[in-house]
């Protein structure tokens, strides 16, 4: 978008840290580029050819997509957002025979407005839905927008489509169902119910069949609100020391603690896990889980990093060399007005913990993320000198892109 | 508390509290004349989703009124016409230009900069060329704050 220099060109984004390759553009795809190539094969693999590499950049990639959220808002009768790049709409009330043209300029409105290409899938049910967007983008006679809306259209989507990428079907159960025949969609559809019933023994695998076979019963519910919420990352090197590993798991937490509020959600369990480098067999090897509970459900930075430091206290063994670790959050329901603990924070307090959380919040989201961050955070150097150094310079993302609309030192320059 | 219900989300216009709380005493006759504040973003910004900003580089259109420094908003929902000030992606570069349509019959437009030392370009080739927005307004700060 800031860069119409390389319309055309292979592209590929880099996970956090810049370990190994999450997104590609089609020309990407088209060279042979597999998700989840490490960075460092990239050049091996691709000798002498031009790849445009960047870095995960979610604060732009979260601001452009609100911008299309709000014209979607503006043009569907109904729409709900399900993550930083999907979002579900309901159609009821534009006539059948419309839909097509709706879809198209809808498209054609993001595009030019926004300067984002998206892709629109039109079924009776989320599931179809997700495979009709996956032919619009590859195929470009659907104009962007592909309908199934009928038995035979819904038939010849399915065939093409390859179990793993069928929306809810893990990688575990993908593997299954390929050792038991069923290589697209189509397989697993044409089998009978009790088959997928006796199988798996399991109401989403259900469901997906249901879907598949065109009933419309994932519940919005359940999607809108995730179950736990994990935020874990490689280290670039490998971490010995128990305060900067401290550090890791400080803003793992409070990473958790925020994606919580933006879902105006509370948890009440913090889990900690830390692992060392399994690939390196010439060294001591540790792997360890625990969790806490919380009196009182929380979404509070102080009170969920507080949390995770004492957990990591529990697990953390001195003399091993560490390579992720990760916090998650889990018993999570809406913060609506909670059940306090007797023998926890007084409602006075959980009030000013709120308070405090909006308004570093507010700050993060003006000044960009990470400019107000706890005490726990951050890194102080081991001799005590200079200024502590913040987190988000220890994340390597060696090719970031700018952020020409969350900040004003990043905006286009015009000559 | 029961029977309140709490309602969440982000709400796109605020609402004046009109006599909000007061249960006694005389309403004010100021009431009857209460207007949302003005605002830039509402009054100015028409499109947010397809608003973005730039900052001016170099003296090309300085006869326009644009100097180095300026910032300026760019609306791409904004169709731009003969005369329109756009921002044109063009030679591996984002450039801020009058936009010349009077050739287009002819097979070519033009963007002209307001500036006599500064070239005309006169565009044949749509590869490498796009117009990107059109540009609405222009801020410039006069005092610190």
């Amino acid at each position: 978008m800031f860069r119409p220099d390389l319309e055309g060109r292979p592209i590929v984004v880099l996970s956090n840290n810049d370990g190994c390759v999450v997104a590609r553009s089609n020309e990407a795809k088209k060279m042979g580029i597999q998700e989840g190539t490490p960075y460092f094969r990239l050049a091996q693999q691709f000798p002498g050819q031009k790849i445009a590499v960047f870095s995960s950049n979610y604060e732009l990639y979260g601001e452009l997509t609100g911008r299309v959220v709000s014209i979607i808002r503006q043009e569907a009768p109904a729409y709900f957002r399900y993550s930083i790049d999907e979002c579900f709409m309901y159609l009821d009330g534009i006539a059948p025979d419309r839909l097509q043209q709706w879809g198209e300029h809808l498209h054609r409105r993001v595009r030019r407005e926004v300067g984002l290409p998206i892709s629109i899938g039109l079924a009776p049910n989320k599931t179809l839905a997700k495979i009709a967007s996956k032919l619009a983008k590859k195929y470009a006679a659907y104009k962007h927008c592909c309908i199934i809306d009928n038995d035979y259209k819904r038939q010849r989507a399915l065939a093409w489509c390859p179990i793993e990428d069928v929306w809810g079907i893990g990688r575990r159960y993908a593997a299954k169902l390929k050792a038991l025949g069923c290589h697209s969609a189509l397989d697993l559809a044409s089998h009978h119910r009790d088959w997928v019933q006796l199988t798996f023994n399991n109401i989403n695998m259900l469901r997906t069949w249901q879907e598949l076979n065109g009933e419309d019963v994932v519940p919005n519910e359940e999607l809108a609100r995730k179950k736990s919420i994990c935020t874990s990352r490689s280290f670039q090197g490998m971490i010995a020391d128990k305060e900067a590993l401290r550090t890791h798991v400080a803003n793992y937490a409070a990473r958790c603690a925020e994606k919580l509020r933006m879902q105006q959600s509370v948890a009440s369990t913090v889990g900690v896990f830390v692992h060392t480098n399994a690939f390196r067999e010439d060294l001591a090897q540790y792997w360890n889980f625990q969790e806490t509970s919380l009196l009182t459900p929380t979404s509070s930075t102080t009170l969920v990093v507080r949390a995770a430091l004492e957990v990591l206290d529990r697990i953390f063994v001195e003399g091993y060399r560490y390579k992720k670790a990760g916090v998650i959050v889990m018993n999570i329901d809406p913060d609506s007005p909670v059940q306090t603990d007797l023998f926890d924070l007084s409602a006075e307090q959980i009030q000013k913990m709120r308070r405090l959380d909006e308004v570093v919040d507010r700050i993060n989201r003006l000044h960009g993320s990470e400019t107000v961050v706890v005490g726990a955070q951050q890194y102080t150097l081991k001799d005590g000198r200079g200024k502590a150094e913040v987190f988000a310079n220890a994340i390597k993302h060696d090719f970031r892109s700018k952020n020409p609309t969350t900040r004003w030192s990043d905006i286009i320059r015009l000559r | 508390m029961s029977n309140i219900k709490i309602v969440r989300g982000e709400f796109d216009t605020r609402l004046e509290l009109v006599n909000a709380g007061v249960t006694a005493g005389f309403p004010s006759p100021a009431d009857d004349y209460i207007h949302d504040t003005l605002d830039f973003n509402r009054d100015f910004i028409r499109h947010p989703e397809a608003s973005f900003y730039g900052y001016v580089e170099g003296d090309s259109m300085k006869d326009a009124g644009l100097f180095d420094g300026d910032r300026v908003i760019i609306d791409r929902a904004v169709e731009p016409h003969d005369g329109s000030i756009v921002v044109a992606w063009w030679d591996g570069g984002f450039t801020m230009k009058y936009l010349d349509l009077t050739h287009r019959k002819e097979g070519y437009i033009e963007l002209r900069p307001a500036n006599p030392d500064y070239p005309v370009f006169k565009i044949k080739d749509p590869e490498n060329f796009q117009i990107w927005g059109t540009v609405i307004h222009l801020i410039r700060t006069f005092e610190k704050f």
